[in-house]
């Protein structure tokens, strides 16, 4: 925090707003981040590439009515804030009516302790953690071609302030081991990934030791080598616990994101309150786990992190919103203001999203299937928010008849449509399990989970090649 | 700060270098605008200034790299000692060195003066101007679906222990605007693009026209009939097809099994018309400065000449890994200070052919002119060489542009589609995208061409 606080005293912090707010904006806010952070690959078991970065920086942003200006700027003196303010208030052309409010800090309600800083580590660690992650993929299976391990950690210091009086200042730590890894057989080659990460430090890896996500990576890659063609048709789908989270997040959490509600591009737009799904579905959008690889204590915005119901047994009842999807929609903020860094405007973002678990036992989930596929992996898709629309690739999944599981199946799409999907939710188990990844939208990434318990939908569409 | 100042910095880097270590240093300072107009009004700005070092080690082969976008003198030192420690636990590879200092080739000044104080209103007028040209350039265009305009005062220094000491500035303007043309129930949209060094150089008027043009043409498109067919790509087409082209012709590509070309130098994979061309010193391209990410000298390199396949595009690392014989060919590239060097175009183009636009159409008689292609990140795929992409263009009838079409999707490899084009325009044009690409109209004899 020092580096920032150093740089940027209240007084300059109001000077800013304020020339912020000279040519007619109704609104300015002024972002600064400090960032230091590690990337290592290991790949063909080299060490490719680790680097370390530092970054420091400021956005300045105006709002007048549905105008935006945003100015950001690496050198963090008085002049160029100025500077950048002065630009910022251009794109409102007018003249100032407003002023700015006297600056409080809001209530922090909840912490993300770091036990083991990740810049404890040192690099001989960093390369020990890759290479006993490299070697347990390796010792799964002679079939096993390639591995490649990336390691990431970060430290970011922010601090957000804004006309309306908000003054946040926080500290935001992330670890993260992604493991990929290639299997071939005779002329079948296939991939498997597993990629822990979490809003902590070292003690992320008691929990997810590096062997463990490796191998899980390489049982993926390699089970998928004895796949056949899957199946075509609609049929019942189990969507073991975890994976089924990223349908969740593509074909319902972005809909529900209100800049896309706002623009009536949304499929529930206008529904809150409305059954959309089956009465087992309740889904919440949750930045206040602990150490979540999602969480914070405040968004980019500067408003405190929040739990935020968006399903409650099958009824719609909240969007996430920002600051100016809010006000757009007039509805409450839910504190998803997101940007990816200071050169980034804030959206609405999904932070750690899941369906809540209920009562199913998930084996009983499994055996009661005669005839159906049980997908344990899913990849990339595609949605239309408009419609609901979706499409999305199984990276690992099985037949089952008669309740057992037969054999892997490849090259099978997921095909259907988000509410639809949701309403045909017919078992949700009492397992829990999540996923962590970067989530693309506006060409802005930004860290999400991703959860679900096992879930059975009563009949949807695999698009298979058999 | 001026040029002088950012040598000073990565000068205040590499002077701290100890022992047999090699150390670089590259500073770079970036000033950007960029305005969107919708209705009349300011729908976005944006503005920045950024700057930044990246500083990289190598100590007996093992490399390491780190960046700082603070330049205190000891944030310097950090960064310096990170990239020591980093290259430290770094696997050895040979074929990690820094290049030897070389002349840098004089490519005139890129900069224009006064850059720096146009004042944002200036540029506000210029992204409204260009909205209302492309609206008033036909009753049918009912508004766009961007307006844009952007500019980038670059300027970058590199240092290092080998002697390398090299500066360069460029400024940048550019404005580009997809007007949505409509009729009954249908909308098309179509590009307009104009590229300068200054705002003062940019003809918003004519981007505005071209954007209109390009969109109203397409109204009242059907499916084509599927069928092969000889098929017209035209410059801002064939521009995006270089880029799939590129990105296989890296070394890099090749020597992580990532392309098609792995094996092939010297063989005849295009046809006779084709002779490809990255040529980082040309004044009207994109691209140019007098030297690459490492300092190596920007050059002219025949990457196929008439047809046979002569060089791939390499920067240092991937020339070593290549064999003694192998020169850097100055294609090194980074995104930002940030990031360590890869490989990209310069300025990568087709060596423009002697007949002008409506001469190939005139030869190609019956065909398909494709204005627009969509999808080609997934559909074209450099590794295995398949292409299957969407197109949108004219149908052309004895020699002449007739009705349009949409939806629909032309096919081939990457291989046979090089193989059979049979002309190149002489109307070659830049696109400031991709490490930018040259376009011209060129004439491929026959694809597989799929509609209803």
């Amino acid at each position: 925090m020092d580096l920032l606080a150093e740089r940027l005293d209240e007084v300059l912090i109001r000077e800013v707003l304020t020339a912020g707010l000279s040519r007619g904006g109704d609104f300015a806010e002024l972002y600064a981040e400090h960032k230091r952070g590690r990337a290592l690959r290991l790949e063909d078991r080299r060490v490719e590439e680790l680097t370390s970065s530092l970054d420091l920086g400021a956005g300045i942003r105006v709002i007048r009515g549905g105008r935006t200006a945003y100015a950001y700027t690496n050198v963090l003196d008085r002049e160029s804030l100025l500077e950048a303010a002065r630009v910022a208030a251009a794109g409102a052309q007018g003249e100032a009516t407003r002023s700015v409010d006297d600056l409080t800090r809001p209530d922090r309600r909840v912490d993300h302790p770091v036990r083991i800083d990740p810049f404890e580590a040192d690099k001989e660690d960093l390369v020990a953690l890759a290479v006993r992650a490299d070697e347990a993929a390796r010792d799964v299976s002679g079939d096993v071609r390639q591995v490649i391990v990336t390691y990431l950690d970060g430290t970011t210091d922010v601090l957000i302030a804004n006309s309306e009086g908000r003054l946040v200042d926080d500290h935001r730590t992330r670890t993260r081991l992604a493991t990929q890894v290639v299997a071939a057989r005779d002329d079948v080659i296939q991939t498997g990934f597993e990629g822990p990460g979490a809003s902590a430090g070292h003690e992320m890896f008691d929990s997810h030791r590096p062997e463990d996500v490796a191998r899980a990576a390489a049982r993926q890659a390699v089970a998928m080598l004895d796949s056949r063609p899957a199946p075509s048709g609609e049929m019942p789908v189990v969507l073991w616990r975890g994976d089924g989270g990223v349908l969740f997040h593509e074909a319902c959490g972005h809909g529900l994101e209100a800049d896309i509600v706002a623009k009536e591009a949304s499929v529930y737009a206008g529904r809150r309150g409305e059954r959309i799904g089956s009465d087992l579905l309740s889904g919440v959008d949750d930045a206040t786990v602990q150490n979540g690889w999602g969480s914070y204590a405040f968004d980019d915005e500067g408003t405190p992190a929040q739990r935020t119901i968006l399903f409650d047994e099958g009824i719609l009842v909240d969007y996430l919103s920002d600051h100016r999807s809010s006000r757009k929609l007039d509805l409450p903020v839910t504190g998803n203001g997101r940007r990816q860094s200071y050169a980034h405007v804030p959206i609405p973002r999904m932070t750690n999203s899941y369906i809540v678990s209920g009562d199913a036992d998930p084996d009983e989930v499994i055996a009661s299937l005669d005839r159906g596929v049980l997908c344990k992996g899913l990849g990339g898709g595609q949605v239309n928010p408009a419609t609901g629309d979706f499409v999305f690739g199984m990276t690992e999944a099985y037949l089952v008849e008669g309740g057992e599981i037969r054999h892997a199946v490849r090259g099978a799409n997921l095909v259907g449509n988000g509410p639809e999907t949701l309403r045909r939710i017919d078992a949700v188990g009492t397992d829990f399990a999540q996923r962590q990844g970067i989530c693309g939208k506006d060409g802005q990434g930004v860290p999400v989970a991703f959860g679900t318990p096992t879930l059975r939908i009563a009949r949807i569409t695999v698009g298979g090649t058999a | 700060m001026s040029g002088a100042e950012l040598a000073d910095l990565a000068h205040r880097v590499v002077d701290r270098a100890s022992g047999d270590e090699e150390v670089e240093a590259f500073a770079l300072r970036k000033v950007e605008t960029e305005v969107e107009a919708l209705r009349g009004e300011v729908d976005a700005l944006s503005s920045a200034e950024t700057r930044g070092v990246g500083v990289r080690v190598i100590l007996d082969g093992r490399q390491g790299y780190a960046s700082t976008a603070m330049v205190t003198d000891e944030a310097l030192a950090t960064a310096l000692d990170e990239a020591r420690s980093n290259a430290a636990v770094a696997t050895p590879d040979e074929a990690n060195v820094l290049p030897d200092p070389q002349t840098p080739p004089d490519v005139g000044d890129l900069t224009r003066p006064g850059f720096l104080d146009v004042p944002v209103d200036r540029k506000i007028q210029l992204a409204l101007d260009l909205e209302r040209a492309a609206t008033a350039a036909d009753p049918r265009v009912r508004g766009v679906d961007m307006a844009k305009y952007g500019d980038a005062y670059v300027e970058v220094a590199l240092v290092s222990t080998r002697g390398v000491e090299s500066a360069a500035a460029r400024t940048d303007a550019w404005a580009f605007v997809l007007p949505l043309a409509s009729q009954d129930d249908e909308t098309q949209t179509g590009m307009g693009l104009t590229i300068g060094r200054a705002p003062g150089e940019l003809d918003v008027d004519g981007a505005g026209r071209e954007g209109a043009e390009r969109a109203v043409r397409l109204l009242g498109a059907t499916k084509p009939t599927s069928r092969k067919a000889a098929v017209v790509f035209d410059p801002h087409a064939t521009a995006a097809f270089l880029g799939v082209l590129a990105r296989a012709l890296s070394a890099e590509a090749v020597l992580k099994g990532r392309s098609l070309f792995a094996d092939r130098l010297g063989d005849h994979v295009a046809g006779e018309a084709l002779t490809l061309v990255d040529d980082g010193l040309r004044p009207d391209g994109p691209a140019t400065a007098p030297w690459d990410a490492e300092g190596v000298p920007h050059q002219t390199t025949v990457v196929i000449e008439h047809g046979v396949l002569r060089s791939l595009l390499h920067n240092t690392w991937t020339a070593h890994r290549s064999g003694d014989s192998t020169r850097s060919t100055g294609n090194a590239s980074r995104g930002s200070f940030k990031s360590s060097p890869g490989v990209a175009p310069t300025n990568l183009h087709l060596s423009p052919g002697d007949a002008d636009p409506s001469r190939i159409l005139a030869d190609a008689g019956d065909a398909v002119y494709v204005q627009e292609v969509v999808g080609l990140h997934s559909g074209a795929n450099p590794i295995s060489g398949d292409f299957s992409v969407g197109v949108t263009g004219l149908a052309v009838r004895g020699g002449e542009l007739a009705e349009p079409f949409r939806e629909a999707t032309v096919a081939s490899t990457i291989v046979e589609v090089l193989r059979s084009i049979t002309a190149v325009g002489s109307d070659l044009r830049f696109f400031p995208f991709g490490g930018a690409l040259g376009g011209s109209t060129v004439l491929v004899s026959e694809m597989a061409v799929s509609g209803r």
